[in-house]
Formats: C-alpha cells, sequence, structure tokens
C-alpha cells in the first residue's frame, strides 16, 4: 500500500515536472522564433532604405553605376533568398556591397557634404548595426535553447515531445569573421 | 539575459516590500522621536509635578504608528506615481527633436541597443546643458528611459555613444534601474523640501529663524537617512552595467574612452537635479570617497572608482590605461554633419553655365541663367554642375541661383515669411538643429531651444571676416553696458517674429556676448541678420580669449 503512494506521489511529481519544462522550452522556443521575427524587419528595412539611398547618389556617381548595380543586384537576391543558409549568404554579400558604396562615398567630396546623403548613410549604418544586434540576439538565444534541450533530463522532454535544434543565423563572410574589436 | 523575467518580477516584489518597510520605519522611528522630544520638553510644563513622563505609552506610540504608516503611504504613492514623468522633469531632460542630425544619431543608437537587449523598447531624452552625463530610468509597469546631456552628444563618438547607451541599457536588463529610480524619487521629496528651507532660512530674520532652523534638522537627519538608503545599493551595480555593455555593444575600449572622456569634463555639478546622483552613469559631485576602495567608500559613494572601472575595461580589450589615454589624446571627434563646402570661385557666377540633371535622369545643357528660368523641371531640389566642373549639388545649395526660386519660395503655404524680405524661410539643418535661414538676407531665425545646441556644438570653422567682427563687437565695452543695445534706438520693436507675429525686440543675447539679436517677445525665438549668429558662435566658443578674468 505505502509502495504503491510511494510510486504515485513520484509518478505525480514526475508528471508536474514533464509539464513544466514543456511550458519552459515551448516559451523558450517562441522567444526564438521572435528573436528571428525581429531580424526580418531589420533586414526589411533595410530593403526599403536602398532604392532611397541609390536614388540620391545616383546623380553624383556617373563613373560608379556597376557599384550601384551591385548593391540593387544583391538587394533583389537577399529579397529572394529562401532558406536560413541562403538568406544570411545574401545578406552578408548585400552588407559588403553596402560597404563598398560607402567606400566611394568618402571618394567623393560632394557627397560627404550632402546632408541627404549623410542622414541616409545614418540610417543604414543604424539599420545594420540593428540588423548585426539582431542576429546576436537571436543566436543568443538559439545557443540557449540548443544547450537546454541537449541537457540530460529535459531532453527527454525535448525527445518525446519534438523539440528539434534551431540553426543558427551564421556569418559567413570571411571579412567579418575577421575585423571583431576585441580579442578574447 | 542574466534574469529570467520571472526573477525580475519577484526582484521587483522584494524590493517594494523592503522600501515600503524602510520608509515606514523611517517615519516611525521620527515620529516616535519627535513624540519624546515633545514630551520632555513641551507637554512637561502642563504636567508639572507629574513624574515618569519619559517614555511614550503603549497608545501614544500605536498613535505614532498610525501616523507613520498614513504619512509613509501617502510619501510613497505621491513618490512612485509618475516615476518617469517626474524624474526625467528634475533632471531636466526633453525629448529628441527628430528634425536635429545629433538627437536622431543618438535615438537611432537607443533602438539598435534595444535591439539588442531583445525588443524592449527604450524612449530617448535628451538634457539641454553642457554637462557630461547618461542616466537611465525604469517604472513598475516597465517603461523605460534612456537620457544623455547634450555636452556628451558633441563629445563622443558613435561607438562611444553605443557603449555608455548599452551601460545604461545593463542597469534596465539587470534590474537595478528601477530599485535606483524609486530609492531616488523618494529621496527627491527632502532634497527639494530642503533646498526651499535653507533658501528660507537665508532670506529670515530674527523669530522666524529659529523654527526653520529646527525645520532643517528634522530635514537634515531624513536627508543623511535617505542619503544611507541611497547607498544601500550597492557600487557593484556600475561594474555589472559595465559588464552588460560589453557583452551587447562588445567593445570594452570605447566604453573606457567614453568613461574617461566624461570623468575628464563637467558633469553636472551644481544643475538641476545633481542630487539624483544614483541614476548617471558616474556621479556629478565629485567627492571624497570616489576614488578609494574598502568598506567606508562602499557606504558612501554611489559609484565604484572611475580609474578600477576604465581599467577593468581596458584589461578586457586587452590595453593598458596609459595606452588607452594615449591613444584619446590623439582621438579626432567626427562630426554627424555635413559641412558645407565653399569654393573660392563661387562668385564669379556672371557668366556661368550649368548642367542640368533632368527627369529622364540625364544631364542638359549647359544653360545661363536666363535659359534655367525657362526651364520647367527645374526645382530646388534639382541636382545641378556648374559647367566644366565635377561638382554636384542641388539647385539651393548654390546662392547665384536663389533668384530663380524666389517666386516660388513666396508661393508656398505656410512658409514662415522672412522678417526683412518677406519671402519665405528655408528649412536649414544648423549645426545639425533645425533653423530657418532667407535666401535672400541671409538672416537666420532659430526656436528657443535650438539655440543651446547651437552654442554647444563645435561643427563650424568661422570664415576671417567673423573672427574680425566677433573682436570688434567685444571691444567696445563701455558702450553696451548702459542699455540693451550697443547705440539708442528710439524703437527697439524693428521686426516681426516669422513665427508668431509678435514683435521682436532688439538686444544683445546676453551682456556677456554682446552681440545684438532680435528676440520675439512672445516665443523668444530670436532673428540672427547676416553673419550675427557666427559672431556670437565665436564668442561663445572662445571665451577663454575674450573673458580674460578681468572681462566683464
Amino acid at each position: 500500500m505505502v509502495f504503491l503512494l510511494v510510486i504515485a506521489v513520484l509518478a505525480l511529481l514526475f508528471i508536474f515536472w514533464f509539464f513544466l519544462t514543456y511550458n519552459r522550452l515551448v516559451t523558450m522556443r517562441v522567444r526564438v522564433q521572435n528573436a528571428w521575427s525581429q531580424i526580418d524587419v531589420q533586414l526589411k528595412r533595410r530593403y526599403d532604405l536602398i532604392p532611397n539611398l541609390v536614388e540620391t547618389v545616383k546623380g553624383y556617381m556617373q563613373h560608379e553605376r556597376q557599384t550601384l548595380e551591385n548593391v540593387i543586384k544583391a538587394r533583389t537576391q537577399a529579397i529572394d533568398a529562401k532558406g536560413l543558409k541562403d538568406k544570411a549568404q545574401a545578406e552578408n554579400f548585400l552588407s559588403q556591397t553596402l560597404r563598398s558604396l560607402f567606400a566611394v562615398v568618402e571618394r567623393y567630396p560632394d557627397l560627404k557634404a550632402n546632408q541627404n546623403v549623410l542622414k541616409l548613410q545614418e540610417e543604414l549604418t543604424s539599420t545594420e548595426n540593428k540588423i548585426g544586434f539582431s542576429r546576436q540576439y537571436y543566436n543568443d538565444e538559439v545557443g540557449r535553447f540548443n544547450t537546454l534541450i541537449q541537457m540530460v533530463p529535459v531532453n527527454i522532454v525535448a525527445g518525446t515531445m519534438n523539440f528539434t535544434k534551431k540553426e543558427f543565423f551564421e556569418v559567413s563572410d570571411s571579412a567579418q569573421r575577421e575585423a571583431p574589436k576585441v580579442k578574447f | 539575459m542574466p534574469f529570467s523575467f520571472i526573477d525580475i518580477e519577484e526582484k521587483k516584489t522584494r524590493l517594494i516590500g523592503f522600501l515600503l518597510f524602510f520608509i515606514i520605519s523611517f517615519y516611525f522611528v521620527t515620529a516616535y522621536l519627535i513624540l519624546l522630544v515633545l514630551k520632555n520638553s513641551v507637554l512637561a510644563s502642563f504636567y508639572e509635578g507629574q513624574r515618569g513622563l519619559g517614555w511614550p505609552t503603549g497608545k501614544e506610540t500605536l498613535a505614532a504608528f498610525g501616523i507613520a504608516l498614513l504619512i509613509g503611504l501617502i510619501h510613497w504613492s505621491s513618490s512612485t506615481s509618475n516615476l518617469i514623468r517626474r524624474m526625467s522633469l528634475a533632471v531636466g531632460a526633453r525629448g529628441v527633436d527628430e528634425k536635429d542630425t545629433y538627437h536622431q544619431m543618438f535615438k537611432n543608437v537607443v533602438d539598435e541597443v534595444s535591439v539588442a537587449i531583445g525588443g524592449r523598447p527604450i524612449r530617448s531624452l535628451v538634457v539641454p546643458t553642457v554637462a557630461c552625463n547618461a542616466f537611465a530610468l525604469e517604472d513598475f509597469a516597465g517603461r523605460a528611459v534612456i537620457g544623455v546631456t547634450e555636452g556628451l552628444l558633441t563629445r563622443l563618438n558613435r561607438a562611444q555613444l553605443e557603449a555608455v547607451v548599452g551601460h545604461e541599457a545593463g542597469h534596465i536588463v539587470n534590474g537595478d534601474c528601477l530599485s535606483t529610480t524609486v530609492t531616488c524619487s523618494l529621496a527627491e521629496l527632502y532634497e527639494e523640501a530642503l533646498s526651499k528651507v535653507s533658501k528660507g532660512f537665508r532670506h529670515s530674520r530674527g523669530r522666524g529663524g529659529i523654527v526653520i532652523l529646527m525645520l532643517m534638522f528634522v530635514m537634515g537627519t531624513m536627508k543623511l537617512l535617505s542619503a544611507l538608503l541611497r547607498y544601500f545599493i550597492s557600487r557593484q551595480k556600475e561594474y555589472r552595467a559595465d559588464a552588460t555593455s560589453v557583452r551587447l555593444t562588445r567593445d570594452p575600449l570605447s566604453l573606457a574612452e567614453a568613461l574617461y572622456l566624461i570623468s575628464r569634463n563637467w558633469r553636472g555639478m551644481g544643475a538641476e537635479g545633481e542630487y539624483l546622483e544614483s541614476i548617471f552613469i558616474m556621479s556629478p559631485r565629485p567627492g571624497y570617497f570616489d576614488e578609494r576602495q574598502g568598506a567606508a567608500a562602499n557606504w558612501f559613494s554611489t559609484h565604484p572608482p572611475i580609474q578600477e572601472r576604465i581599467r577593468i575595461l581596458a584589461d578586457m580589450g586587452h590595453c593598458d590605461p596609459k595606452t588607452l589615454e594615449e591613444n584619446l589624446k590623439k582621438f579626432q571627434w567626427v562630426s554627424p554633419v555635413a559641412k558645407p563646402i565653399v569654393s573660392a570661385e563661387e562668385d564669379k557666377t556672371a557668366e556661368k553655365k550649368w548642367m542640368v540633371f533632368n527627369k529622364e535622369q540625364k544631364w542638359e545643357g549647359p544653360f545661363g541663367l536666363e535659359e534655367l528660368r525657362k526651364l520647367t523641371f527645374l526645382t530646388p531640389d534639382s541636382w545641378i554642375c556648374p559647367h566644366g566642373e565635377q561638382s554636384v549639388r542641388h539647385a539651393y545649395e548654390h546662392e547665384a541661383l536663389m533668384p530663380l526660386f524666389g517666386g516660388e519660395a513666396k508661393a508656398e503655404e505656410g512658409a514662415y515669411p522672412c522678417p526683412h524680405c518677406h519671402t519665405g524661410l528655408m528649412e536649414v539643418n544648423y549645426e545639425g538643429a533645425p533653423a530657418m535661414r532667407c535666401s535672400y538676407c541671409e538672416g537666420i531665425f532659430v526656436a528657443q531651444d535650438a539655440i543651446s545646441r547651437i552654442l554647444i556644438r563645435r561643427d563650424m570653422t568661422f570664415p576671417e571676416e567673423v573672427v574680425r567682427l566677433a573682436e570688434a563687437a567685444t571691444k567696445q565695452k563701455d558702450l553696451f553696458q548702459k542699455g540693451r543695445t550697443r547705440y539708442k534706438l528710439e524703437n527697439p520693436f524693428i521686426l516681426t517674429c516669422p513665427r508668431c507675429h509678435n514683435k521682436m525686440r532688439r538686444q544683445f543675447f546676453v551682456y556677456s556676448y554682446p552681440v545684438e539679436i532680435d528676440r520675439c517677445v512672445s516665443c523668444n525665438g530670436l532673428w540672427f541678420d547676416k553673419q550675427e549668429l557666427e559672431v556670437l558662435q565665436y564668442i561663445y566658443e572662445h571665451k577663454d580669449k575674450f573673458f580674460d578674468g578681468q572681462g566683464f
């Protein structure tokens, strides 16, 4: 009798723990999804800003057609990209072309003296930073989620309830990898 | 994040409990002490002959507790309602001006950091002062605010600003921002009252003095206690916020640089809200314990030693503080505002021909001025290039072309009229701040709140002419001490304010900066004739040169 009671209590405790863990995992999964949508918002913002920038600098840059066309091409590619890996790659390419565009802007003193160009540049820098930060946040969340679902008691819940590892939004651009401000 | 949402909620409840307990017990002790004193001094004369009055009875103690509870609750509710609004008013902070380049940059930086902490919205505020400081506020509903001073915006570059905002966001995500805000708000009541009472004491003579002295004594005790409460919140939170900033921005060196720059500048001592020191990134009041370690320093200073903070951050960036200092000496501040290029040949416009970028995105021309007038697609926004040159600019940036647009500008609905020429003023960006310029007489209208920004910022370099005008203006000292203007005017109300259509009075900006300007009597907007603003800026930015201690 006592033995049965102990079993029943243990089983109840286990079910309780199971529910709790399940809820925790669901919360974290939602947070990962939320973090992803954050990145998406910032990426869209960048798509919207690029045509403005191109329009503004077009007049100045008669000899830089190639750079401008590259930016536009990269933007279209990034919009069309499907899947996390392709998307990450296309976005990195877009970042690269934008950087080369700004390098060109540096060479034109007239452009640098234009308040509109400067404003757009500030907006784009800000959006680039936001993309970086939202990616950082997303990867942090994914890291936490992935660690948790592989830990020993939790992996039972994760395994039975079909929680799978999430993909990181990775920087595959070698130049970006090599330019950290700090060496830890 | 270091704390989950549940942790933060729990912490919040504990904090509220603790603070309420503190406040009520504080009032209880005060009430009890007052009761004790009254009973043994004033009341003793009523109960002459009765001994054993020394300690209050149980009933009296209970009454004291009741009163303490009541006052404590009133104090609590008045201090915690409208928390952010009241506190930002106390430091004199305002919302950002969307048209201002610096403010826009700051707002972007705050938005970036808010993305970095997971998309929690943070409002940005700016304090219009030269001081260098930053603060964060949070209320019970979880609304958060990060504020910086104008002085900080003109001295830090983007990366450093990002690091500072990261530090403030660190306070918010670590959950210590709320406790700081609430304790500061609770203490604020006394700080304010005390400063008022002490002012009253200075002005009063004779009988009132003794009462006020007693009041001051009571208030002083309360102030000491509230100060202790504030110090109860550990110095460690600053280290933690620094660490969070590094985790968010991955840039410890910029934070170290920013801290160094802030510590070398005026941090707002004596300005509005300086007593709220624990909300700032660095205490506005430099004190004895600031640079010290140990128990006493931990108790009596709200912030850890700045040297120590910089050393830790520099270590993280694999750089020692000495090299950091050396690097900072070479540090060139980059302005977020575009600098107009003025070419020397601009004036020879008589026979100049122009190329115009048309609607089909092709260059047309060359055109003379008269031919340009006939072009229907030409607007002030059109791209234009002097024939044979490579400098492409908007048409409105060429002064020679201004006569072409005069008619249009006048017809534009809602444009403010120039007080001299009555044509529409053009919105311009002057040192990042919004202003309105007349394209004919080159006068500038600046709203009241923008003028301090323009004076604080140092984007411009001044031509020789302005320097000479400034020197001439400051030399005639005896002339302007007699009145508001240099020469006596029969009627100083010459111009009409472009914004509110009230009269503007001709007067000196202030006596120490003897530049004559027109100030609107109603909205306090300022009208500067050609070069007046530049001269004023030059004098302001070179104060040391003009006022050598024996000046005005």
